[in-house]
């Protein structure tokens, strides 16, 4: 691991907490991308504002450090241009599912190639400790005035009703559990959520490693494979089921391989998609720079 | 001269020979045809060689409002509409009670016996403070068709009441239903015949307008062959006088007839445009429209060079991004807008502004603020789109003012953003959106995409520079990082001071760079006398409007001329200070309310512009507006609001 780790680092110091929940995910990204047998310069990790969307500046593969709650379009944008390109999203809760839900769940209806990794630490750590989206009604963080009083919001849930087809669940700090989830992810052919429990440990006084421990199990016998349409309705009845239950389910829920990917939906209407996708067009020729021909291409405009 | 309507009808016209300055308007209920009356009356009279300026105007609605084209033909260029008009179309009685003040005196209205016995005061459909306007005015004229006829025949005008219905059910045997159809065919078929227009013409139109639907072809070539001889054959034998001299077709195939959104969307094809996004807004959304209608682009052997993808984002905010995203790939990246969807963007485009990425945004203003006017045009935007974002950053906002410069800028306005890796605002307006002419293309013929070091060794994205420019590398072909936040050249966050000062510099820097190497037909034109006295300063299709009335200002004894501003941001203040000293007299003309350019001017070359012409009611300033403006300040005004049109 340490090896690595070295390898896949930047070199930049990862500025986290002390035992930020962070550094778990750093660790299991670095390993799964190490085994991943991409090379780097194709790996671009799209990270919103936060605690983080600073992981792209640590690890040593292409970062695009986006805006707050936006790395979703930028990465669709990217990953439409650029099929050849391995494209992970990287964003905190309130990132994901507070000011950039309504891109969170657009990804899912297009189902593009691309992971998004949401690290759920129940507050907003940069900004010291507000209430995030995940954050239970009720609960008082030690940063917070008065108890929550918004309903938190189910990611896997969320996901699932926007047409993921990949969903799982992990925890920062089982390395071993979350690399796995990541490699899965990565490698799944359409979009993916991986939730990642985080504990803060600066600001989530409730959500700790203890809690973590009392408060979540491993999912056995679920087979999260859809095979068919109607396999397809019982899983998502399956997933409700998980999801309501007292303790969170760890482990990957869903893994959808019937629905079209984004990038054949777009080659469906643009058929020279799949070999000239946009990046790979040459748009000048030599020095006879326009190549285009307007009366060509445009013959209803002539009069 | 004897004009009578109904069916005995007899038109003598000859108040239009040889002038060849021909204003229509043709208006109808939003989604009965009205549109489709235009682009036919639009598309015969550019098949008779004619130059067509037309303006479209209608409500945020799909059916049942009021709408309409207001369409000039001209032998020479023209870029604007003018006042009164000489023939009126109505297709309902809304458009004759809008309409009717704005004929000429020797103009000629035309519309169906079906709307003769109607009354004028009872629209629903009608705007009730329009209604209330139009009551007053219909005091001493009575209250329905029949009446208003009459008051305008007795005034000199020529009414021509047709029965439409029945010559489309005798003649081309169609029933009820379908009758109301084709209704705008009969009545553009009219209009066109009168104006000069050979049959021949108008039934080419119609075979161009709906080549791909057979039967609606038939259907309507049948229509207005019947109209038309019905013309020729009208009672008492008398055949319908029509203006000779319209020129026949010469050079087919060499004009373009666009609407603005069309030439944006042909130039960014024809420039290398690979990835649009939008999110649905008028006016801009028809140009994603047309980029999706011809997503494959031939070369002169017919050899496919690929095809754009346009993406339809969840919101403006996703578009920019998406746009963005796809610019760091090395894809020539735009989005396309107006104001509200602009004020979404803002956040994107200071992102792009902080990472030096090229990309482009297409922005038509409309009426603001909020949703404003949301179909009506408006120049109010320039002073967003100059300081549109938090913080400091270089981009380019250059305005286009007509349909073939919007063509070749949006070709430059990507070259722009790739050399100097700045985000783009390209500056346009729903007059130049939606208005339709003829345009004799001439492109721009070179693609320029800047510094590239695609080496893939010990690269720097933001490596500092002399000339401030890092080279490019595209996501994929090396390591690099972006971030919003301040960084160092390798793209990693850096709060150094020494490196925050060193980054900034070389982001503002670039202002100097292109202000010095942007040609001067980017940075402003001149048009008119060159030994000026007056000096109209104006943008966007506004343009159009000042540089048509020159010739009526030169014979009024003006030695006036007309400067458009382009490049606003960075602003080529010493260029633009030049040319405004040599007048003696600087007079704005711009459809808002506060005269931004004639502000921006202030605050960029020290000239206090105090004469303003303003317009800001959601309508063109029109040629007889510049006109009559002028005059107005030659004596005296400064400050001139105009409010014509409907």
């Amino acid at each position: 691991m340490n090896e690595i780790s070295t390898d896949w680092n930047s070199g930049v110091w990862p500025d986290w907490c002390p035992g930020c929940g962070n550094f778990g995910i750093f660790t299991a990204l670095k390993g799964a991308l190490s085994e991943l047998g991409v090379g780097r310069e194709n790996i671009v990790i799209v990270s919103g504002i936060g605690c983080s969307g600073k992981i792209p500046h640590f690890v040593k593969t292409t970062g695009v450090h986006t805006l707050h709650g936006r790395s979703i379009p930028f990465a669709t944008g990217i990953k439409a241009s650029n099929p050849d390109l391995k494209v992970i999203v990287h964003g905190g809760d309130g990132d994901l599912l507070g000011i950039g839900m309504g891109h969170l769940i657009a990804m899912g209806r297009r189902n593009p190639d691309i992971l998004v990794v949401i690290h759920n630490n129940g507050v907003y750590g940069l900004t010291k400790g507000q209430a995030s989206p995940t954050l239970q009604l009720g609960k008082r963080t030690k940063s917070l005035a008065f108890p929550n009083i918004n309903s938190a919001v189910n990611p896997i849930l969320l996901g699932m009703t926007s047409g993921y087809t990949f969903l799982a669940r992990s925890y920062a700090y089982n390395i071993d559990h979350l690399k796995a989830c990541l490699r899965q992810g990565i490698s799944h052919n359409g979009a993916g959520i991986l939730e990642v429990m985080q504990p803060c440990p600066t600001w989530n006084n409730i959500v700790t490693m203890e809690w973590v421990e009392k408060n979540t199990y491993y999912l056995e016998d679920w087979d999260p494979v859809v095979r068919d349409e109607e396999g397809a309705m019982r899983k998502m009845q399956g997933i409700i089921g998980i999801e309501s239950g007292e303790k969170k389910a760890l482990g990957t829920m869903l893994i959808d391989d019937s629905r079209q990917p984004f990038r054949e939906r777009i080659a469906s209407v643009y058929k020279h998609y799949a070999t000239m996708p946009p990046a790979k067009q040459e748009i000048q020729r030599g020095n006879a720079s326009l190549p285009v021909d307007v009366e060509k291409t445009f013959p209803n405009f002539f009069v | 001269m004897p004009h009578r309507y109904g069916s005995t009808v007899v038109f003598e016209h000859g108040g239009l020979v040889g002038k060849m300055d021909l204003n229509f308007i043709v208006g109808g209920p939003q989604g009965g045809g009205i549109e489709t009356a235009g682009l036919l009356a639009v598309r015969a009279l550019a098949a008779q060689g004619l130059e067509v300026f037309a303006d479209r105007e209608y409500h945020s609605n799909i059916k049942g409002k009021h709408s309409y084209s207001h369409i000039r033909a001209s032998e020479k260029r023209i870029r604007s509409i003018k006042y009164p008009v000489d023939f009126l179309g109505a297709l309902d009685v809304e458009t004759l009670a809008t309409h009717y003040h704005e004929l000429k005196r020797e103009g000629m209205l035309v519309h169906g016996t079906g709307l003769s016995r109607k009354q004028l005061t009872k629209i629903p459909s009608m705007d009730i403070h329009r209604m209330e306007r139009l009551k007053a005015d219909l005091e001493n004229i009575g209250d329905t068709v029949e009446e208003l006829d009459e008051w305008l025949e007795r005034g000199g005008m020529t009414v021509l009441a047709l029965p439409f219905a029945e010559i489309i059910s005798d003649e081309a045997e169609q029933s009820p239903p379908m009758i109301e159809r084709v209704m705008n065919t009969a009545l553009t078929t009219t209009l066109l015949r009168a104006a000069g227009i050979p049959l021949k013409t108008v039934v080419e139109a119609i075979e161009a307008l709906f080549k791909e639907k057979e039967e609606v072809k038939t259907l309507n070539i049948s229509v207005a062959t019947a109209v038309s001889k019905s013309l020729d054959e009208t009672a008492g034998g008398k055949r319908l006088k029509i203006a000779p001299n319209i020129p026949q077709p010469a050079e087919k195939g060499k004009r373009m007839l666009v609407a603005g959104n069309d030439a944006v969307a042909v130039g960014k094809l024809v420039g290398g445009l690979r990835l649009q996004t939008y999110y649905p807004i008028t006016p801009a959304a028809d140009e994603s429209f047309v980029i999706e209608q011809h997503s494959v682009l031939l070369d002169s052997d017919d050899k496919t060079l690929g095809s754009p993808i346009v993406i339809q984002a969840e919101d403006e905010i996703s578009a920019i991004c998406m746009a963005i995203g796809g610019a760091l790939t090395g894809v020539r990246s735009a989005t396309c807008t107006s104001g509200p969807g602009f004020s979404l963007m803002v956040e994107g485009i200071g992102w792009a502004g902080n990472n030096e990425v090229p990309v482009v945004i297409t922005y038509y203003q409309r009426g603001g603020p909020s949703t404003g006017l949301p179909t009506r045009h408006s120049q109010s935007d320039l002073l967003f789109s100059l300081n549109a974002g938090h913080g400091e950053f270089s981009r380019i906002v250059l305005a286009s003012g007509d349909h073939e410069e919007a063509m070749n800028d949006a070709i430059k306005c990507m070259n722009y953003a790739e050399k100097y890796q700045v985000p783009v605002i390209h500056l346009l307006d729903k007059g130049i959106a939606n208005c339709v002419t003829t345009v004799r293309p001439s492109l721009v013929k070179e693609i320029v995409r800047g510094k590239r070091d695609a080496s893939g060794q010990d690269y720097r994205r933001f490596a500092l520079a002399d000339d401030q420019i890092s080279p490019r590398a595209y996501l994929g072909e090396s390591l690099m990082w972006y971030t919003g936040d301040e960084h160092d050249e390798a793209g990693h966050i850096s709060e150094d001071p020494q490196t925050r000062r060193m980054m900034y510099e070389k982001r503002m820097g670039k202002r100097e760079k292109i202000l010095k190497e942007t040609p001067d037909e980017d940075k402003a034109v001149l048009f008119g006398e060159q030994d000026y006295e007056d000096l109209i300063i104006t943008w966007g299709i506004t343009t159009g409007a000042a540089v048509d009335a020159i010739p009526e200002l030169a014979s009024k004894g003006y030695r006036a001329a007309v400067l458009q501003l382009r490049m606003m941001d960075p602003f080529p203040s010493d260029h633009v200070a030049g040319i405004l000293s040599k007048a003696e007299n600087l007079i704005s003309i711009e459809a808002n309310y506060l005269g931004q350019l004639a502000e921006l001017v202030k605050w960029k070359c020290g000239a206090d512009v105090r004469k303003r012409v303003l317009k800001y009611t959601g309508r063109l300033i029109t040629q007889d507006e510049v006109v009559h403006a002028f005059d107005r300040i030659k004596s005296g005004e400064t400050r001139i609001v105009l409010s014509g049109g409907e």
